[in-house]
């Protein structure tokens, strides 16, 4: 409990329905709390809020229920301590590669100094040195996540929120980045949640798995990987003690399909 | 970091190669249907149709070429050119601020919207008169014709740009720890710049018919009092000498506008999306 960094305690959440309809209850009494350091995967079937889980660490959306606390502190205005990384890249298209890298060094007010030297050091752990004066149209999809990356880490954000960010990225491009990602984040020692609906992925990066249900959902298990890092991403089938971590999500995950299955859900994201 | 990405990703080619001849080509061809039309508006005074009618372009020419060599056409162009850009200063600056606001705040929108959209359904035409009465028969009301003409234009291009900014990006700039004034500077304003350059752009006419509009109802000089008087002298080369005269004028303003254009959305360049040209 004390050295949770995010605790989601008792979340529920309510979203209107379109016309007169009871409001859709999406979440129904979730708790769990991610712990210093440490990569939380979120995993669920589509349209459960796992997303909203993550608009609540920011500060940017109020549970209907239940409280969200930050290092203790009650979240109920934007949290300026997160990084959110999003589901699509999300660079400001009218600023190029560098100024987007900078832009939260230069809303917190940091000397133009240092801002020029972190830039260069953010973009260069992300591999885009040389790209700095490209704008986001001029950069291919992955290049464009990488930067949307370097823009989180720059400012050293004390827990990183990442919405399906590999989601968009083809196969190949995809496990890069999730090599890279697992050395930024250990090389950092960041506290990541991440939310994503791809079990191998969930299973391969993270130390702990959330696995929640079906709307409304609540939660069904959480799973840690003892798995020992670095994790070969690219054929994860090799790190020792991987089957068995993949079949203790999938076996709990499993339920929530085969429900899926015979009484079909509203299609209804949030 | 990794070889396998350096190599497979590279940057979109952004280099697009000028070509100066086919540029030449092109601009012949743009201008060989107004060298034809001019042509055969030559040929037909007299021919087809009477000259007192339609004039001839040789004529014309003769006509402006003295205007300017007399001089008597810039006490006109002074006082036109003095409304043009006081009436389009306003018009935009107001309808940057009425869309940014309106934009911003649902709340204002809600209350003010209705009565915008009622003001827009208005024929501005029909205010002529009264802002003769209001404003007088200087300056004056052509500068409010004009620049309640250019404010709608803007207006609702803001308004369109500014509540059309993604929310996503919204929240991520907060996140990141933008405060208001910043959210505007970093996010809202380059969002929503196609949108005010596009209505910048369209404005440009509308601000032409206002002035000229108001200038026809009542006036004591301008290029609309100029054409007004040479139509009622049965004159048709000084009507053609005024409208040319306007012409260049708005051609010579698309031309800023659209260099200001390249200049401040250099960054939509190489893909070209965004709002369409109207």
């Amino acid at each position: 409990m004390s050295d949770a960094v995010l605790a989601f305690e008792g979340i529920g959440q309510d979203f209107p329905a379109p016309g007169s309809q009871a409001p859709i209850r999406v979440l129904d009494g979730l708790s769990f709390e991610v712990a210093s350091g440490k990569f939380v995967a979120v995993i669920g079937p589509s349209g459960c809020g796992k997303s909203t889980l993550l608009q609540m660490a920011a500060g940017l959306l109020k549970p209907t229920r239940g409280t969200v606390r930050h290092r203790g502190r009650l979240i109920d205005a934007v949290n300026r301590e997160v990084g959110f990384v999003p589901q699509q890249a999300q660079l400001f298209p009218w600023k190029t590669l560098s100024e987007n890298v900078e832009l939260p060094l230069l809303l917190r007010g940091i000397a133009v100094a240092e801002r020029r030297q972190r830039v260069a050091e953010a973009l260069a752990s992300v591999g885009l040195s040389g790209f700095e004066d490209y704008y986001p149209s001029q950069l291919s999809g992955g290049m464009q996540k990488r930067g949307s990356i370097a823009r989180t880490l720059i400012y050293r954000p004390d827990v990183i929120l990442m919405d399906e960010p590999f989601g968009a990225l083809d196969a190949q491009t995809r496990m890069v980045m999730q090599h890279d990602l697992q050395t930024l984040a250990q090389d950092a020692g960041a506290t990541i949640l991440f939310v994503t609906h791809d079990i191998t992925e969930a299973v391969v990066l993270a130390d702990s798995v959330v696995i929640m249900g079906q709307r409304p959902s609540h939660l069904l298990a959480t799973i840690p990987i003892d798995l020992a890092r670095p994790r070969d991403v690219f054929e994860p089938f090799r790190n020792p003690g991987y089957e068995a971590a993949y079949d203790a999500v999938w076996s709990v995950f499993r339920s929530q399909i085969n429900i899926r299955h015979r009484a079909p859900a509203m299609e209804a994201t949030p | 970091m990794n070889d396998l990405v350096a190599t497979a990703e590279k940057p979109a080619d952004v280099t697009v190669s000028a070509k100066p001849r086919g540029d030449w080509a092109h601009r012949l061809l743009v201008l060989l249907p107004g060298i034809a039309l001019l042509a055969f508006w030559q040929w037909s005074s007299g021919r087809l149709i009477k000259e007192i009618y339609i004039s001839k372009p040789t004529a014309i020419a003769q006509r402006l070429f003295e205007l300017f060599a007399s001089g008597e056409i810039y006490p006109h162009l002074w006082t036109t050119g003095q409304e043009l850009v006081m009436g389009y200063g306003i018009g935009v600056a107001a309808g940057i601020l009425g869309g940014y606001a309106l934009g911003r705040s649902p709340r204002l929108a809600r209350i003010f919207e209705p009565y915008v959209m009622a003001f827009y359904g208005v024929p501005k035409i029909a205010l002529a008169p009264l802002f003769i009465i209001w404003f007088g028969i200087g300056v004056g009301s052509k500068v409010a014709l004009a620049s309640i003409m250019v404010f709608f234009l803007v207006f609702y291009n803001v308004y369109a740009g500014v509540r059309g900014v993604d929310r996503e990006v919204v929240n991520l700039a907060l996140v990141m720890g933008a405060n208001q004034r910043q959210l505007t500077y970093h996010v809202y304003l380059p969002a929503a710049a196609p949108y005010v350059i596009l209505g910048m752009r369209m404005a440009v006419p509308y601000a032409v018919i206002g002035v000229i509009v108001g200038e026809f109802t009542s006036s004591i000089q301008g290029l609309g009092l100029f054409i007004h008087e040479a139509s009622s002298t049965y004159d048709p080369a000084g009507v053609f000498a005024g409208i040319v005269i306007l012409l260049a004028f708005v051609v010579g303003a698309n031309a800023v506008t659209g260099r200001l254009e390249r200049r401040l959305l250099r960054w939509r360049k190489p893909s070209g999306q965004g709002p369409s040209d109207i």
